[in-house]
């Protein structure tokens, strides 16, 4: 009866898998490309399609099904760039998603936007990416600009003022030590205290610890990917930094290698993210009960909560569309999906705030989460602990000239 | 702010705990290059392996990190004379450095480095592995100003100047390193000594390849363990090989501690944003004006 | 001592040695004379085992050594010391010699050995701690022949060891060869010095172009008018007119 069951359900998985590979006109395209080089990354990528085909299970979009196609850009800007080429121009998608590093997702936007295709960007905090003034593009994540400003009120009214920065060349990172420094100026009227550029996968940060030592500062920011930064938090205490001196992180901060690698290191690391796996929320509890049970996952970030949040997203935008989806109606569809996504409001799903969207190719439209969250890891490991230490939310044209 | 000669010595300082190990892992190169006149580009693979066969025995098997070390480098020996054996001898058999072979020889460097990469994906995942080592019997070194040199740079620093001794005694000292230096100038000529030079050559390649699993296990409590960390540490040994001379073994050594000095200063004092910069900088430095490198000899003619 | 019977070697397709006899009987000096590029020194790496064989056999000492590796070849006591006089310039004196006995196992008699080579050649027991690559041509040549006698052979193949030599040097070279030979060692030596070979060995061989072209006593061959047309240079007449063509 079990073996009958199983073979059963194995001949359905086919049926969908052949109904979900064959291209039929009335299939709604989506690409989809993603930095999916850790155990994380393939997590996400994963949960992203099992999403997708749960829509399709329940009978698609106004019975329209949603062809998926995922790629890996590894976090790399020209892998990104060739991927959503294809995915445009060979595939002929109506809707890309991607990526989820800024340094991709950036020149992505200038191919979407040439090419007139709507962009949802699962995970990429840089502010620059809404300000291009594409209309194409539609920010899931919570914007670098806001993050620094949450960042920047919170040391400065906790932690002291007194601030050294470590700064890594990835554009995520330097987007967020560039809105601290100017968040920190704009609201405490200081400088960094000790400032060094370091390469993206910088080894070896032992010579600009022992010279933060020597200042006694109040707080290091490390503005770095996971890896780098877990690099920097170690390295940090092997020179002799006392637990005293706060450690800031980046928004790479939140993803797990970071607690993982760093290990004791990154005990006291607090950061601004928008999902707190410590959120206490049942939509948030449920949340991490699925990824833990389906992916294995021990405590997932912001990354997946977006990711997931933007298929929510999606489903919304794509339910009210007008579609044609017949081989001439694909400039018409596109657009069509793109107003579909500005005309979404107050979307409340897995994000610490309420995300809305709106016509204008303007960040304040275009960056739609506004709420941060401000986490502290409380145990570092492969099992680490977070506490939400505060949540707020900005105005819209906050962080902008 | 003024000149600050503390910070001054702490970059030195810290310029020569790394500059050491770029030099063991130089000395590999160097090695290999004086031995088979190839320049073993998948050496940075090497040094991968060996932190990641040091990781497994420390965190997976569970033994202590000495005998990690000396694990990592034994099991990396016997992987890099596989690979020697089974796909390099051919070529070396044709004749490396100036011949058509010698180019094959390059490319099949670089293949294999690729290859070992994609195996490393395979067996060890992508991943940043944390490498946690439990040092707490190595002193703490405290230097003047208050410049605090961690235990596991201190034991970086040792256990690269125990190997580099190591090795000096075995070529200059005993009777199988006389082999090795032998074979390493003249092959036939060694054959002609009675000297086992097949056998020879896999020693070399062992040696060469332990020792860069020495620099993977050093540095990997440092910098975390991962498949791609082989290519940025190619690079730096490869320019303290050529800043030291090629083929050099003391070369290879002061070679790694210039680099990584150089960096260090270029780091601080110029711009930290493109620190692996400076490496190249000093090598093409160098060669211009000491084109053999700073204690290169001779390039050598072959009978 | 050695016997090589229809060997034919080169160097990968290239054949160079097209059917070569010869026997170098046990005790005195065989002596191996051609001009530039008749396969003198490719007959020797042959049968040192620097080159496989493309065809024939080669016996040494009773035993065929065809198939063995020329460290192999080496541990039964048949040394080669090669043409281009190649000591280890980086290495001193003593230790190149030290490396000549790199197989022997018996540390006594090794040490006697280097003794030996030093009452050969006392010049070497002067530089001894010299690195070799700022030794003189005569004195490499000296210290190449002893490094290959430090492997206590039973047959020592010389590969033109007066070649650039002053001829000063030469004599005193060939008198050490000619006392090697008297210690019970059978020497195979290659020279283009042809007068002086004919002189020391018993026995010659003539190569051209890889075949044996005439071979017997040395006595006889010296005397042998086709030997002087080719090799002894004819007389001064000739050898004026040939330069002023
Ligand atoms: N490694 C090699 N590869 C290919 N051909 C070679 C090689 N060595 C020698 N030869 C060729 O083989 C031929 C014989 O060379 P060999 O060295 O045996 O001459 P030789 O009689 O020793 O001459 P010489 O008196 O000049 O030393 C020459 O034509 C030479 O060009
Ligand atoms: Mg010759």
């Amino acid at each position: 009866m079990k073996l009958m069951n199983k073979v059963f359900a194995g001949l359905v998985a086919t049926g969908v898998g052949l109904a979900t590979t064959a291209a039929f006109a009335g299939d709604i395209r989506v690409g989809i490309t993603m930095r999916m080089v850790s155990e994380n990354g393939q997590a996400y990528g994963q949960m992203v399609m099992d999403e997708i085909k749960a829509i399709n299970d329940a009978g698609g979009i106004n019975g329209n099904m949603i062809k998926a196609t995922l790629m890996n850009d590894e976090c790399k800007s020209d892998k990104g760039v060739a991927n959503a080429n294809k995915l445009i121009f060979q595939e002929n998608i109506h809707l890309l998603i991607g990526s989820t590093c800024s340094s991709v997702s950036l020149p992505i936007v200038d191919v979407t936007a040439k090419a007139g295709v709507p962009q949802m960007i699962p995970h990429s905090t840089n502010a620059k990416i809404t300000q291009k003034g594409s209309e194409w593009v539609f920010r899931i994540p919570v914007s670098g600009r806001y993050y620094g400003g949450v960042n920047a009120k919170y040391v400065g009214e906790n932690i002291g003022s007194k601030i050294a920065y470590i700064c890594a060349a990835d554009a995520a990172s330097v987007g967020d030590c560039a809105n601290m420094e100017k968040q920190m100026r704009a609201r405490f009227g200081v400088d960094p205290a000790y400032r060094a550029d370091v390469q993206e996968k910088e080894v070896d940060f032992r010579s600009h610890m022992q010279k933060i030592k020597s200042m006694n500062v109040d707080g290091i920011l490390v503005a770095a990917l996971a890896e780098t930064m877990a690099r920097a938090l170690i390295q940090s205490y092997e020179a002799g930094i006392g637990e005293d001196v706060r450690r800031i992180g980046s928004s790479s901060a939140s993803n797990a290698p970071v607690p993982k690698i760093a290990g004791d290191a990154a005990k006291g690391v607090f950061f601004t993210a928008a999902y707190a796996a410590a959120d206490n929320r049942p939509i948030a509890k449920l949340f991490n009960e699925m990824t833990r049970k389906r992916y294995g996952i021990h405590a997932p970030d912001h990354d997946f909560s977006q990711a997931y949040d933007l298929v929510r997203i999606m489903e919304i935008a794509l339910n009210n569309a007008d579609l044609q989806l017949e081989q001439w109606s694909l400039k018409q569809d596109r657009t069509a999906i793109r107003d579909a996504i500005a005309s979404v409001e107050g979307y409340e799903g897995l994000a610490s705030g309420p995300i809305s969207f709106c016509a204008a190719p303007t960040p304040q439209c275009r960056d739609g989460n506004r709420t941060a969250v401000l986490i502290g890891y409380t145990k570092g490991g492969e099992n680490f602990e977070t506490e939400v230490l505060a949540r707020v939310t900005m105005e819209p044209d906050f962080g902008l000239e | 702010m003024g000149f600050d000669f503390n910070s001054l010595l702490a970059f030195i300082i810290f310029g020569v705990t790394i500059g050491v190990v770029y030099g063991i892992v130089a000395l590999g190169i160097s090695l290999i290059y004086s031995g088979l006149d190839i320049v073993h580009f998948a050496h940075g693979e090497m040094y991968m392996f060996g932190a990641f066969f040091g990781l497994v025995l420390a965190h997976n098997v569970g033994v202590p990190y000495p005998v990690a070390l000396i694990g990592a480098m034994i099991l990396t020996a016997i992987l890099g004379m596989l690979v020697e054996r089974v796909f390099y001898r051919r070529l070396t058999r044709a004749g490396g450095g100036y011949t058509v072979a010698g180019m094959g020889m390059i490319i099949c460097g670089f293949g294999m480095s690729v290859a070992l990469v994609n195996a490393a994906y395979f067996f060890f995942g992508a991943e940043a592995e944390p490498f946690r080592a439990n040092l707490d019997y190595i002193p703490r070194l405290t230097f003047p100003g208050d410049i605090n040199v961690p235990e596991s740079y201190v034991l970086t620093a040792i256990i690269s100047v125990l190997l580099m001794a190591g090795l000096h005694y075995f070529l200059r000292h005993t009777k199988t390193g006389l082999a090795v230096r032998a074979v390493a100038h003249n092959k036939d000529i060694a054959y002609l000594m009675g000297i086992n030079v097949p056998l020879m050559i896999s020693l070399i390649f062992g040696l060469a390849c332990g020792l860069a699993a020495a620099a993977g296990v050093l540095i990997g409590p440092m910098q975390s363990v991962q498949v791609e960390m082989g290519y940025l540490m190619l690079m730096k040994a490869f320019a303290a090989a050529v800043v030291g001379g090629f083929g050099s073994l003391p070369g290879a050594i002061l070679g790694g501690i210039m680099v990584g000095i150089f960096e260090n200063l270029g780091a601080a004092y110029i711009s930290a944003s493109h620190k692996d910069i400076y490496a190249f900088l000093l090598l093409i430095l160098v060669l211009m004006f000491r084109p053999s490198g700073l204690f290169g000899v001779e390039a050598k003619v072959k009978a | 001592m050695l016997e090589i019977k229809g060997v034919h070697a080169g160097y990968g397709n290239l054949k160079i040695l097209r059917g070569i006899d010869m026997q170098v009987p046990s005790g005195g000096i065989v002596t191996l004379l051609g001009g530039n590029g008749t396969g003198k020194s490719t007959l020797l790496k042959a049968i040192s085992g620097l080159i496989p064989l493309m065809e024939g056999e080669i016996i040494f000492d009773g035993v065929s050594v065809s198939k063995l590796k020329p460290h192999e070849r080496m541990r039964l006591g048949l040394v080669q010391v090669t043409q281009a006089k190649e000591a280890y310039p980086a290495m001193t004196v003593e230790e190149n010699l030290v490396l000549g006995a790199y197989t022997r196992k018996d540390r006594e008699a090794t040490k006697a050995d280097l003794q030996k080579v030093y009452d050969f050649f006392p010049v070497l027991r002067e530089r001894r701690k010299q690195l070799s690559g700022t030794l003189s041509g005569g004195e490499v040549q000296m210290l190449v022949i002893g490094r290959g006698l430090m492997a206590s052979p039973k047959m020592l193949m010389l590969d033109e060891p007066s070649a650039a030599l002053a001829p000063k040097v030469v004599l005193e070279i060939f008198a050490n060869i000619n006392r090697i030979a008297k210690s019970g060692v059978t020497v195979l030596v290659v020279e283009q010095n042809v007068r002086m070979a004919l002189i020391l060995a018993q026995y010659g061989y003539i190569i051209r172009d890889g075949v044996i072209m005439m071979k017997g006593e040395a006595k006889k061959l010296i005397s042998d008018p086709a030997v002087k047309e080719s090799f002894l240079g004819g007389s001064v007449s000739d050898t004026t007119k040939a330069l002023r063509n």
